[in-house]
């Protein structure tokens, strides 16, 4: 396969990753927390998708919406019952619940949804490019056939229409400005009359819609099972600091980058060890907390 | 003035003195022709009973970490394996994968407890410096890194099947079953409380007040002339040798070293049985390990009189486990019977 193509399957992980990347990036700016159980919201939201598609049944585009709605809800349930309450104790507290938790949800989904993966059943078209030369410098061809089935294409497309949404939502709405304006200092805009709670709710609803979208695309590119969200937290992790935690429009970037360096490290690692394209990603990580650790675009988190 | 009055009265010193007459007893089965029977439904219990005390020696590192130093090390679990992975290289013996070097095993001991440090001081290095949740997640990406690299690099590292044929000096010295793993038991448990007493030596001196002011509060601890990153270093890497000396040690007492035994679940036991006991406490810390890993015991006896099966019971279990950590940090942040106040953790 051409790089051409592996660049593709690139642009699909990144797009995933990159909304479920903003949702975190959101908790972390606004409720300064770093939320290891945010995979499980991802692998209930797709949970939830699945149930919708299969048991009710309701056509994809509508399994969708119930999912978003559904991760909407678990996710301010979650956040009133186990985070809200221990607010003010700093960020390594909330991390360590935060660990907990996905444990005991990881764990109790397995127990309810059992250990074998299921998949969305979806139509796809794939449409193939074959007449691309190839352009190969030594052994890895640049350009080459490829090909890009619809699913790709509703993943990028969805992508795309949340990043349009989000920064609307930042930019245009009320809540957007005081959600900037509470990651920006919460004291001050405290102190302007926003009501900081209610943000912080409308913050957890709306990382839980991301996540219900991003769980459920996740699921129709590969499966689902107990482990779908936390096989990918570190990778949202990454793309999350990477961009500058806190800052969406950094995650997006971040995501991207991950993406697009995961696939391409698979087509130039030997294939006994494909396995080290996630720990490529983690290297990079370490590389940008090391060399800039406030991120593409974001404040400084070192102490001394 | 009876023979009670001569024991020494700090808890180092007891600790020392039990842990030298342990090492004495294992010392006597392995050595004289002495025997022991175990009943069988106490296999298990010394079984656990042993990773418990290799488990011991990783929450002491990992307390002089986080407990005292206020490192938020969130991937202890390295410093474990790569103890245990170069011990196996160095000393392991025609194992058919991975590289097996065969040198004296004290070597491979040595090598693994120094490679712990270097690794540890390599990355304290480069990251002591991250805020505490950063860190957390720096330490967590290493311990991934590594664990991805011992699986995918087949001919050095074995892969998933690990390097097998370590030697194993007790099983060497003994031929009995149950006489080996009783004299296991106590050698190894010697050894935990030996290093429970140097620890407390340790954080007992003016050097330990050092740490614990860190912890309180970096910037005081600065102005009053003590120079905080490199005592965060040191107890850094302190901790990461004493997870090397656990991975040495448990490639030696199993005989093999594998990806599997190295997971981040050791690194979440270990972590919630500190925070549990009471970080910052070295005896707390033990004893918190200690309840979670008696949950194993519960759930493999709970295990044999109920009809669900062992995955089912697995989860229930991690659940449990899961939902003490949230109610530990939420309702008693300072553990059983940490100091709340010292913590500054009480509100």
């Amino acid at each position: 396969m051409g790089l051409l193509q592996e660049a593709i399957f690139g642009l699909v992980t990144g797009s995933y990753i990159a909304i479920a990347a903003i949702g975190f990036t959101l908790i972390y700016g606004i409720v300064n927390m770093i939320n290891f159980a945010y995979g499980e919201y991802l692998t209930l939201g797709a949970f939830i998708g699945l149930v919708a598609a299969t048991a009710l049944p309701v056509p994809l585009p509508v399994a969708v919406l119930v999912a978003m709605i559904g991760g909407g809800i678990v996710s301010i349930v979650l956040a009133r019952g186990f985070f809200t309450p221990i607010n003010d104790t700093g960020p390594v507290p909330m991390l360590l619940t935060s660990i907990g938790l996905g444990i005991a949800l990881r764990n109790a989904i397995r127990l309810v949804g059992g250990r074998s993966a299921r998949y969305f059943d979806t139509e796809t078209a794939t449409f193939r490019f074959d007449a691309v030369p190839s352009l190969s410098i030594g052994p890895i061809d640049l350009l080459g056939g490829f090909f890009i089935t619809s699913e790709h294409l509703i993943v990028i497309g969805a992508a795309a229409a949340v990043f349009v949404a989000i920064h609307g939502l930042l930019t245009r709405t009320d809540v957007g400005i005081a959600m900037r304006a509470m990651g920006d200092d919460e004291s001050l805009a405290r102190v302007r009359g926003i009501d900081t709670q209610l943000i912080r709710d409308s913050v957890w609803i709306l990382a839980g819609v991301l996540a219900g979208l991003a769980g459920v695309l996740m699921a129709i590119q590969t499966n689902v099972s107990a482990d779908t969200g936390f096989s990918h937290i570190l990778q949202i992790l990454s793309a999350a600091i990477l961009g500058g935690a806190g800052s969406p429009y950094g995650a997006i970037l971040g995501a991207y980058v991950i993406g697009l360096v995961l696939a391409v490290s698979t087509a130039f690692l030997p294939s006994s060890m494909t396995g080290l394209s996630s720990a490529v990603a983690f290297v990079i990580l370490i590389g940008v907390l090391l060399v800039k650790p406030s991120g593409i675009a974001g404040t400084e988190v070192r102490e001394a | 003035m009876s023979a009670l009055d001569k024991l020494p009265a700090g808890h180092g010193d007891r600790a020392l003195l039990a842990g030298v007459v342990c090492l004495l007893v294992g010392a006597l089965f392995a050595f004289t022709p002495m025997r022991a029977q175990l009943p069988s439904f106490l296999y298990v219990f010394v079984e656990v009973g042993i990773l418990f005390v290799v488990y011991g020696l990783l929450v002491l590192g990992l307390d002089l970490q986080y407990g005292h130093a206020g490192l938020v090390n969130f991937g202890h679990v390295v410093f474990f394996a790569v103890g245990g992975y170069a011990t196996a290289m160095l000393s392991a013996q025609d194992s058919f994968s991975g590289i097996a070097l065969g040198y004296p095993w004290p070597i491979g001991l040595a090598v693994g407890v120094l490679a712990a440090a270097v690794l540890g001081l390599g990355l304290s290095a480069t990251s002591i410096r991250l805020r505490g949740d950063f860190l957390a997640i720096v330490t967590l990406a290493t311990a991934e890194i590594f664990h991805s690299v011992f699986v995918n690099f087949q001919g050095i590292f074995g892969g998933n099947v690990g390097i097998l044929g370590v030697p194993r000096p007790i099983a060497a010295l003994v031929a009995d079953g149950d006489t080996r793993l009783v004299a296991t038991l106590f050698v190894l448990g010697g050894v935990t409380l030996v290093t429970l007493a140097a620890v407390t030596r340790l954080t007992e001196a003016p050097y330990g007040r050092v740490l614990r002011a860190i912890r309180a509060d970096e910037l005081v601890t600065r102005s009053l002339g003590k120079s905080t990153i490199t005592y965060k270093t040191q107890a850094f890497v302190y901790g990461a040798a004493l997870a090397g000396l656990a991975g040495g040690l448990f490639a030696l007492y199993n005989g093999a070293v594998a990806p599997g035994f190295f997971t981040i679940q050791v690194t979440v036991t270990i972590w919630i049985g500190m925070l549990l006991g009471g970080a910052a406490n070295h005896r707390a810390v033990l004893a918190g390990l200690a309840i979670i890993m008696g949950l194993r015991l519960v759930s493999r006896f709970a295990l044999d009189v109920t009809p669900v099966s062992g995955d089912v019971f697995a989860s229930i279990r991690l659940i449990v486990v899961g939902m003490i950590l949230v109610a530990v940090i939420r309702y008693r942040p300072a553990g059983i019977w940490g100091n709340a106040q010292e913590l500054g953790v009480d509100r």
